[in-house]
């Protein structure tokens, strides 16, 4: 469990970043925080994993204050993605670099060589590869499994998917599902409304330095007020099922104004427009 | 006018050519949007039109890029650099200089643009993009956008006949994405100016291109307006180019029958068609 | 926040003066402080630096790096304590001794480091790094690729150490402990992190030096600069004031 109690940062004493920030993030949830750029989000992430403690107010993990524990020890409970896998990189090859946590927090041993066996097995990769030489997107993907590996209760992602193509994003996006779905609590920092809405179930919205929204994630997308207040756009889907309910009132008790994916709206239309076809027949009959 | 034909390029350090069979031909004045899955080739295409290729990079180059009348490889790459501005991916290190204004001299100092227009170039090019506000700020303490924009004002500047810019909004929020678009199609007409941008975000570019390319695998897959190119959804996808979500409902709803007009580029365009079905 | 080396924002004498003139007395302080053994006079000089760093506001920065060259002249000291035989005896050593003579001179070199140093890095807090190229290739007509190779070197110090700060965070976060132990210990465990850092900066120069060139650099010339760079009064007095500290330190040696 992650708590935020009344947090306030900042790296310099002058230039406040958090300005009084609550939030409590229970075991297993998937948590996307949105917001524009320099609205807190990132310093949000540092503050979980130690790189950054409070100047006032708490950060729980676990029911223990970051203060109280080195980013180090940290390290065993929350995974951190960063958002350049070129930071976090450093070995000659992938088998060492995903040995390389285990090495760190003291933990090498056949049971290490095990999961990195396994997790070579389950991305695909090549052992040998030298990290340096793969493209950006596979670079992310080794830095995403160099965390995994270790199987911390709690992920953190910072701009996952920035840089990558499509399938990429899809090919990262897909083993973080994977392992929310094995339990692990996920907490990601994302620009894309569109993987925020396909992926997380919870949306905690920042803006300059506070939160100005926590909910489930589409009553979040959904809700104007705040995506004016934050300068988010909302996902396509969300956006144009949100424009059809207020310029065709008729539509507002249908599915067309609760559809959130492309599949939930293309059933929506298709049974509108059977139902209009239906009653154009009666009318003329 | 902008005549890429039959261009190929293989860099020195690699077996295979990166782009093949290149042939593309962009009006004067037009916003051309790039865009293709990673390793595609769509940043060596834009190396070849700022003339960073062959002049940076050694390789074999086939066919020929002409800019104007001028054949990139016949002249030395600043000659291709006063007619072509670039933008490159990596702002941060692209910055000679610590200060805004400093960063605008640049460019003007180098080319030996006369002293009494500087002072009105440097201003005008801060306004184009929205920054006079920023002159004599320090880089390093601005944001990822108004890095960009310092960018971005520092090669307009220099009054390029075509801006090439690779991946504009790659680090940037939607919002910010959004201003980026907003300025350069603004200053593009305005001043007749050729734009081309690569860029991953294909919503963006379906809104503000007139003509959009695809490149799989080193080869134009589709160049033509982006309604166009949008129709081709499920290749898209197929070739790693993943198309607005409101173009795919839209062609989804075409392929069922309920839906005969054209592809959609964005919300609004969704809305508009769907109101038609849906009344 | 600046970083390491990095222009701060000001309107003091300094941030005002002409660059070559501010980088020629910060050389001519420092010379001044290598002609002279006298530990007075040195510490004389060190108050100065501090001064100047205080009139520009620059006291934080001036003490972080006092600091720093403090740590690294205490090396040069260690050395010295041990081979230079002088004055009382204090400890009997295998090859000699140390004495009062040897901790004086050890007292001397690092007062006469940080001493120096403190001016010269003063220059690049209050001076753009633009203005030290333009106004070196303008005035002392240095050439530009020279002036330029060394201005962005200087340029990318804060860039690398903004990565290599990054990289020791996403390696902390990875259980790497940096966060504890001493530095020696910190600097077993930056070793292996150097091959990303390397890796990131030779793509960033890389870049940078394409971003230049299409951007004329190769056009460049002596006279490519849009601002001018006029002695001022003031300039010329600090340069004198500069030449007599040199002289000073040179008599000193002389007559004592």
């Amino acid at each position: 469990m992650i708590e935020f109690d009344d947090v306030h940062a900042s790296y310099e004493a002058t230039l406040p970043i958090l300005k009084g920030v609550s939030f409590t993030i229970r075991d297993g949830e998937f948590v996307a925080f949105v917001g524009t750029n320099g609205a807190g989000k990132s310093t949000t992430m540092r503050l979980v994993n130690g790189l950054l403690k409070p100047d006032a107010g708490q950060v729980l993990i676990d029911g223990v204050p970051t203060t109280e524990l080195r980013t180090s020890e940290l390290a065993r409970r929350v995974g951190f993605l960063f958002q350049n896998p070129d930071s976090q990189i450093c070995c000659n090859t992938v088998r060492e670099e995903l040995l390389f946590g285990f090495k760190a927090l003291g933990q090498a041993g056949p049971e290490a060589d095990e999961r990195v066996d396994a997790i070579i097995e389950e991305f695909g990769f090549d052992a040998d590869d030298d990290p340096f030489l793969l493209n950006r997107g596979a670079r992310q993907l080794l830095a995403l499994a160099s965390i995994v590996v270790l199987a911390p209760p709690v992920v953190v992602l910072d701009e996952p998917t920035t840089g990558l193509d499509y399938r990429e994003c899809a090919k990262v996006m897909d083993i973080v599902r994977r392992i929310h779905e094995r339990g692990t609590t996920v907490i990601m920092v994302c620009h894309d409304m569109e993987v925020v809405a396909d992926y997380a179930t919870r949306c905690i919205v920042m803006s300059d330095g506070t939160v100005v929204d926590d909910a489930p994630t589409f009553d979040v997308l959904r809700n104007r007020d705040t995506l004016e207040r934050a300068s988010l756009v909302p996902p396509q889907i969300v956006d144009l099922s949100f424009e059809l309910a207020r310029d065709m009132p008729q539509l507002a008790e249908t599915a067309v104004a609760r559809a959130n994916t492309v599949d939930e709206m293309l059933a929506a239309v298709a049974e509108e427009a059977r139902t209009t076809q239906d009653v154009e027949r009666s009318v003329c009959a | 006018m902008i005549e890429i034909s039959n261009f190929s390029f293989k860099y020195r350090e690699s077996d295979q050519p990166v782009v093949s069979g290149i042939d593309l031909t962009i009006p004067d004045g037009a916003f051309v949007g790039i865009t293709g899955a990673a390793g595609s080739g769509k940043s060596t295409l834009t190396y070849a039109l700022n003339g960073i290729i062959p002049h940076c990079y050694p390789g074999d180059f086939y066919g020929s890029v002409v800019i104007d009348g001028l054949d990139t490889c016949d002249v030395v790459l600043t000659d291709v650099s006063q007619v072509v501005g670039s933008v490159c991916q990596d702002v941060d290190s692209q910055f000679v200089t610590s200060i805004v204004e400093d960063e605008v001299l640049y460019g003007l100092e180098n080319f030996g643009v006369p002293r009494d227009e500087i002072e009105g170039r440097v201003s005008r090019a801060l306004a184009d993009m929205g920054i006079s506000d920023l002159r004599d700020r320090v880089i390093s303490s601005l944001s990822g956008g108004q890095k960009q924009k310092v960018a971005i004002a520092s090669i307009l500047a220099l009054n390029p006949r075509v801006l090439v810019l690779d991946e504009p909004t790659a680090e940037l929020d939607p919002a910010s994405s959004q201003a980026v678009f907003d300025l350069l199609a603004r200053y593009a007409r305005e001043h007749g100016t050729t734009v081309v941008v690569v860029e991953q975000k294909i919503a963006l570019l379906s809104q503000y291109a007139d003509l959009l390319v695809i490149v799989d695998e080193g080869r134009i897959r589709f160049a033509d307006e982006p309604a166009k190119v949008l129709e081709h959804s499920d290749e898209l996808k197929r070739i790693g180019v993943n198309c607005p979500r409101s173009t795919t409902l839209m062609n989804r709803l075409r392929a069922e029958g309920l839906y005969g007009g054209a592809s959609v580029r964005n919300v609004r365009e969704a809305r508009e068609a769907l109101k038609e079905v849906l009344a | 926040m600046s970083s390491f080396l990095e222009y701060v924002p000001g309107t003091s004498l300094l941030h005002r003066m002409n660059p070559v003139a501010k980088l020629a007395a910060a050389a001519l302080f420092a010379v001044a402080c290598f002609c002279s053994s006298n530990l007075v006079f040195l510490a004389v000089l060190l108050a100065v630096g501090f001064a100047l760093a205080a009139t520009c506001g620059m006291m934080r920065p001036a003490i972080g790096l006092a600091k720093a060259v403090f740590a690294f002249s205490l090396i040069l000291a260690v050395v010295q304590i041990l081979t230079t035989s002088s004055g009382a005896v204090l400890v009997e050593l295998p090859w000699g001794y140390i004495g009062t003579g040897s901790l004086l001179a050890a007292l001397t070199t690092v007062v006469r480091l940080v001493a120096a140093a403190i001016p010269l890095f003063l220059v690049f807090y209050v001076t753009k790094m633009n203005d030290i190229t333009n106004a070196v290739v303008k005035v002392l007509h240095v050439p530009y690729k020279y002036a330029f190779t060394f201005t962005s070197t200087i340029h990318f110090i804060p860039l690398f150490m903004n990565d290599m700060k990054g990289i020791m965070e996403a390696q902390t976060a990875r259980g790497v402990e940096f966060d504890a132990g001493g530095i020696v210990r910190k600097v077993r465990l930056m070793v292996p992190l150097c091959v990303p850092l390397l890796v990131s900066s030779v793509r960033k120069t890389n870049s940078a030096a394409i971003a230049a060139e299409v951007r004329g650099f190769n056009l460049r010339g002596v006279a490519s600069g849009y601002k001018e760079y006029p002695f001022a009064g003031y300039d010329v007095a600090v340069m004198a004031v500069a030449i007599a500290l040199v002289a000073c330190a040179v008599t000193l040696g002389i007559v004592l």
